[in-house]
């Protein structure tokens, strides 16, 4: 049974179809009954950040390393509709000081994409998604913290125009981020300059904003992009103070994506750099990705 | 699209809906509310109660009332009935806001002051730390920088003042006897419970001048957010159809005169010399002669003085000097021995597999940065549980005074502790924390002591509730194990400490003349 398994796995993957690994964030969707699987590593490191607008660094982090290991499935419910679900392992560490790192399952989230418009080579998509946190790791100890125990709704609307024969691309795309109230250890803590007698913090909606300018062929795709994300609302770091989860955490970063799926096996990589920032760290950032493309008809 | 695709679209999108509506959207922080209530006793004798400061409530002066059927006062409640008839919704949340206590709503005050403020300066260009200045409170760094012994300090003083204030008003208002003004006219419309005492002068009013000079005087920066609290609480007692004008304007001389009083000690307390780095280098000696192999040292890049060195050095309340030297521990376990091996053992364990309900316990009493600190962590439990008993002002002063000067004389006993001993912290073994390092040596622990002082004076006042309070004194205790910052022994050891210096607390309360 489990050699028939073997084989067959053996056999998919010699078999050549269109590679399109794609994410919560493009105009590319898997065709109706096929999963696409990537698991990726990603590391994402700061040694300077913006405690509210002040840029500084601190020697009793000296740099701060945030690593991921995720799965993510991307399923073709049809050729217009998938889900993208993502589930990713976290860790955080410090090259200095003596604060303990911290890892755990974060958040898993789930996507549903679907193609609403298509006119020629221009499309309108919307996505919708949420996010859980999947254990019961500590959100307010930042920034050794893995995630901030909040769960998310998010709603994207998203446009592509595909030049038909080439390939070229550009997207744009906004969304707008509702993420709940968490419940901290503390009964009390200080957040928009006042102190809150109880367990309950409310942690800020966020919205977030990209373009994107790429190629995408039938076995390869490359693309740069800027991507800014920013709290609606939510308090500065105080002077030499930790952050807290009510911060206007903010973030502009610039970057690029290249994926190459010659057959079922595809690999992918993401670089980004963050240009400015508010209560976050000027990270650089890395994932790299095995992807795995299978057909269930 | 196909039907069976088009049903699993509506079945996702349908559990989308169903998931978002589960998570509600309502992003409100509910906060308890405490309201106001008619005390279980109004403690009508309390004006014979045992000061701290005062020699006595003839000490200050309080001039004698208008009676009620003079024609000032009929004018007073003229204008308190123009004042309380129609209350905008903010006048009513003022009302309500005030209403719950005078002393509870001051403690809190001061609570989030001290959290405001507790924040270490940052090192400069230099390396250097800049030393925080009272004349220029709003620089950076502000001052004060308080640390748990600053917050000990500030939140004793005030509550110090406050009661001492109220028993002179107790005093007086027994003296005057002049009623409350919806007793004298049943047509002034009051939002809060009327107990049966005295209205001359205002406790309210009492409270907030006392609270309010020492408050200044140990955040300076915050002059007008103090005075804008003053007038709101003055203000309340207005809506409320509580107190007249004369009650409150006699109410805020007396409590300014406590308060000048209080804060005269304070001048003479030993804290201005408390951060005297000086000093550190014959006390590593002294350390050292005593046998102290290895010393503290800070684990803050760059190194960072420590906290307020000479601070064992400052008055304590419930007893004198040679009795706090009786009240030291002996040494804490050397490095190399095995004891000391075993406890650095045990949190290298903790450090391995530490579970989440020892971080929640680490984090639930971390009360490091920006927080309250844990001085600050007792008064709450203490206004709260004394809030829940229905206590009235004075007596919810007394029992904040008792347990505030226990944390004080417990914060400067422990600091004593520390600097005469100088021993390192676990991190200096190589262990990490999940909160935090103190920056100051080690034995013993400043939670332990706080909190066993605290949970002493609480049980004796609380009886019933005297097992959960040590209770949770063991578990602020633990908890610097779970965060990996104290061995066993800072904390046994400052638990044992902490009992015997909340019982000093004990013996003055039982000899104030409460009869409680």
């Amino acid at each position: 049974m489990k050699k028939q398994l073997l084989y067959s796995l053996c056999l998919l993957m010699l078999v050549a179809v269109p590679a399109l690994a794609q994410m919560p964030h493009d105009a590319i969707y898997m065709p109706k009954k096929t999963i696409c699987i990537a698991g990726m590593y990603g590391q994402s490191s700061w040694s300077q950040y913006w405690e509210g607008t002040l840029k500084r660094e601190n020697f009793n982090i000296g740099t701060h390393t945030t690593r991921s290991l995720s799965v993510m499935p991307a399923i073709g419910i049809s050729n217009r509709v998938n889900v993208i679900l993502n589930l990713p392992y976290v860790w955080t560490s410090t090259s200095a000081g003596n604060l303990m790192g911290q890892e755990g399952f974060q958040d898993a989230s789930a996507w549903l994409k679907i193609k609403a418009l298509q006119y020629g080579g221009f499309s309108v998509n919307a996505i919708v998604g949420g996010s859980v946190p999947v254990s019961k790791y500590v959100p307010d100890f930042l920034p050794m913290s893995i995630g901030l125990q909040a769960r998310t709704a998010t709603g994207r609307l998203l446009l592509n125009y595909t030049h038909p024969s080439t390939g070229l691309y550009a997207t744009a795309h906004g969304s707008y981020t509702w993420r709940s109230t968490i419940r901290i250890d503390r009964d009390a803590y200080q957040a928009n300059e006042r102190v809150y007698n109880t367990h309950e913090v409310s942690v800020p909606n966020m919205y977030d904003a990209a373009v994107r300018f790429g190629m995408l062929r039938r076995t390869w795709q490359t693309e740069v992009f800027a991507e800014r994300m920013a709290a609606l609302s939510g308090d500065d770091i105080r002077r030499n103070d930790m952050p807290f989860p009510t911060n206007n955490m903010q973030a502009t970063q610039v970057g690029w994506y290249g994926k190459v799926q010659p057959r079922n096996i595809g690999l992918n990589a993401r670089v980004a750099y963050v240009t400015s920032g508010r209560n976050a760290g000027q990270s650089t950032s890395y994932t790299v990705g095995v992807l795995f493309q299978l057909n269930v008809k | 699209m196909k039907p069976t695709y088009r049903t699993l679209v509506v079945i996702s999108l349908a559990l989308g809906l169903v998931s978002t509506g589960l998570i509600s959207c309502d992003k409100t922080i509910e906060e308890p509310q405490r309201v106001g209530y008619a005390p279980a006793d109004v403690d009508a004798s309390a004006g014979t109660w045992k000061t701290y400061i005062l020699t006595s409530p003839a000490s200050v002066t309080v001039a004698s009332p208008s009676a009620t059927s003079s024609a000032d006062y009929q004018a007073e409640l003229t204008e308190l009935r123009s004042k309380s008839t129609s209350l905008t919704p903010e006048q009513q949340e003022a009302v309500v806001y005030w209403g719950a206590g005078a002393v509870y709503r001051w403690n809190e005050i001061a609570r989030e002051l001290a959290a405001r403020y507790n924040v270490p300066p940052a090192s400069n260009a230099d390396g250097k730390y800049p030393i925080p200045d009272a004349a220029n409170p709003l620089a950076d760094p502000k001052f004060p920088f308080a640390n748990p012994p600053y917050t000990a300090r500030a939140l004793a003083y005030m509550s110090v003042a406050q009661y001492d204030a109220l028993v002179a008003a107790w005093n007086y208002k027994y003296a005057f006897k002049r009623l409350a003004p919806s007793k004298v006219d049943a047509t002034i419309r009051v939002a809060l419970p009327v107990s049966a005492l005295p209205a001359y002068p205002s406790e309210d009013a009492v409270v907030a001048a006392a609270s309010a000079v020492v408050l200044k005087a140990m955040f300076p920066g915050e002059v007008a957010f103090i005075d804008a609290k003053v007038a709101e609480h003055r203000n309340s007692r207005q809506w409320a159809g509580m107190n007249v004008t004369s009650d409150l304007t006699a109410g805020a001389d007396l409590g300014m005169q406590v308060g000048a009083k209080v804060m005269a000690r304070a001048r003479a307390d030993g804290m201005s010399t408390s951060n005297n780095q000086t000093l550190t280098a014959g006390m590593i000696e002294a350390a050292k002669s005593r046998g102290q192999a290895d010393i503290w040292l800070s684990q803050e890049s760059p190194a960072r003085p420590p906290m307020l060195p000479n601070y064992g050095a400052v008055s304590t309340w419930n007893f004198d000097r040679a009795t706090l030297v009786k009240l030291r521990p002996g040494p804490a376990p050397q490095p190399g021995t095995e004891q000391f091996i075993k406890e650095l053992d045990e949190l290298k364990a903790i450090q391995k597999n530490q579970t989440r309900e020892q971080a929640r316990i680490a984090n639930y009493w971390a009360d490091g940065a920006g927080s309250y600190t844990p001085p600050g962590h007792w008064h709450r439990t203490a206004a709260d549980a004394a809030h829940e008993a229905k206590f009235s002002e004075v007596r919810m002063a007394r029992t904040l005074a008792l347990v505030g000067t226990t944390l004080q004389d417990a914060s400067v006993c422990c600091w004593e502790t520390k600097f005469y001993y100088y021993t390192p912290r676990p991190q200096q073994f190589g262990l990490k924390t999940s909160v935090g390092v103190p920056n100051f040596p080690s034995y013993a622990s400043g939670h332990s002591t706080f909190s066993a002082a605290a949970a002493i004076v609480l049980g004796t006042v609380f009886p019933n509730r005297a097992d959960e309070f040590w209770a949770k004194a063991v578990e602020a205790s633990d908890s610097r194990m779970y965060g990996l910052i104290h061995f066993r022994s800072d904390c046994s050891v400052g638990l044992e400490c902490g009992k015997k210096i909340g019982s000093y607390a004990v013996l003055r309360g039982k000899a104030d003349g409460s009869g409680l």
